[in-house]
């Protein structure tokens, strides 16, 4: 008789654990999770450029010279919150002495899109704001690939000098 | 005939600037007319070390800001917050917050990447 009374004691002293702990679970349950979604621009450089030369006098990104365009990524998560603006090279930013002048030439193209009805106008609606500037409202959220040729060209057609040349695009990703 | 032409250009890849957030507000600081931003740049170029941020006009001319760094190394896949404060005679003027990514010296090839937000009352 005592034993079936312990027996019944413990087990409901266990049932009542459970429950107890089974109803703090439940409220756990009820953490809350939140969050702050803020917009933002991330540029990114996908591809490599590099410089091929036909001849003597120029060089080149196309590919058919044995250059590399060098493709950038801009990514929004806020549609028409943002314009991008390239700058393609008009100056070498380290080269070796150079007697005469270089004429750079070059531009900017939109070569993928993640949202191709959405963004399928960026490159007719590009601005060019000058020979070597082109500016995009990204109207979309989403990705899109640019792809950026140069072309140098030296004075008189003379031979380039031996050495290392170095240049370099500017992406600026501007909050409208 | 052309091969003792080493040729570089651009270099990175999947290399990211992000900045945010797109629209920054200005609130009163602890100082008396002193106004102040917050901004956070994330660091996923491998190519870069070091960021520089800057307070301009609507027509991109340099505002007065005071931050602890103007010029600072945020480390391959970190962030960094920038506090700025500004004198409340200069914050009407302001409109954008930009960070620009400084390519190393010996490397000054490849892409700059710049990221300006537009301040918002």
């Amino acid at each position: 008789m005592i034993k079936d009374f312990s027996y019944t004691l413990a087990l409901t002293i266990i049932v009542g654990i459970i429950s107890y702990g089974a109803s703090k679970s439940a409220f756990a349950l009820d953490v809350p999770i939140s969050a702050s979604v803020t917009g933002s621009c991330i540029i990114s450089t996908e591809t490599n450029g590099t410089y091929g030369q036909p001849n003597a006098y120029t060089l080149t990104t196309a590919a058919s010279d044995g250059g590399q365009m060098p493709i950038t990524r801009v990514d929004v998560t806020l549609a028409s919150a943002y314009k991008v603006k390239f700058t393609v090279p008009n100056s070498f930013s380290s080269s070796p002495n150079l007697n005469d002048v270089v004429t750079f030439t070059g531009d900017t193209e939109v070569s993928a899109v993640s949202d191709a009805t959405n963004m399928a106008d960026y490159e007719t609606d590009k601005v060019e704001v000058s020979d070597y500037v082109d500016e995009y409202d990204l109207t979309a959220t989403g990705s899109t690939w640019f792809k950026h040729t140069s072309v140098a060209v030296n004075g008189g057609s003379r031979a380039y000098p031996s050495g290392n040349y170095t240049s370099y695009v500017v992406a600026e990703c501007i909050a409208l | 005939m052309y091969r003792s032409l080493i040729l570089l250009l651009f270099i990175g890849a999947a290399n990211a600037h992000q900045m945010s957030p797109t629209y920054p507000k200005w609130s009163d600081s602890y100082i008396d007319d002193i106004s102040v931003s917050r901004v956070r740049v994330f660091n996923k170029r491998k190519d870069v070390e070091y960021y520089e941020i800057g307070v301009f006009d609507k027509d991109m001319k340099p505002i007065p800001f005071v931050t602890q760094y103007d010029l600072r190394g945020i480390k391959y896949h970190n962030y960094a917050e920038f506090t700025i404060y500004i004198n409340n005679e200069y914050k009407k003027d302001a409109l954008y917050v930009c960070s620009k990514s400084m390519l190393p010296k010996l490397k000054s090839t490849g892409v700059v990447s710049k990221i300006c937000s537009k301040f918002k009352d």
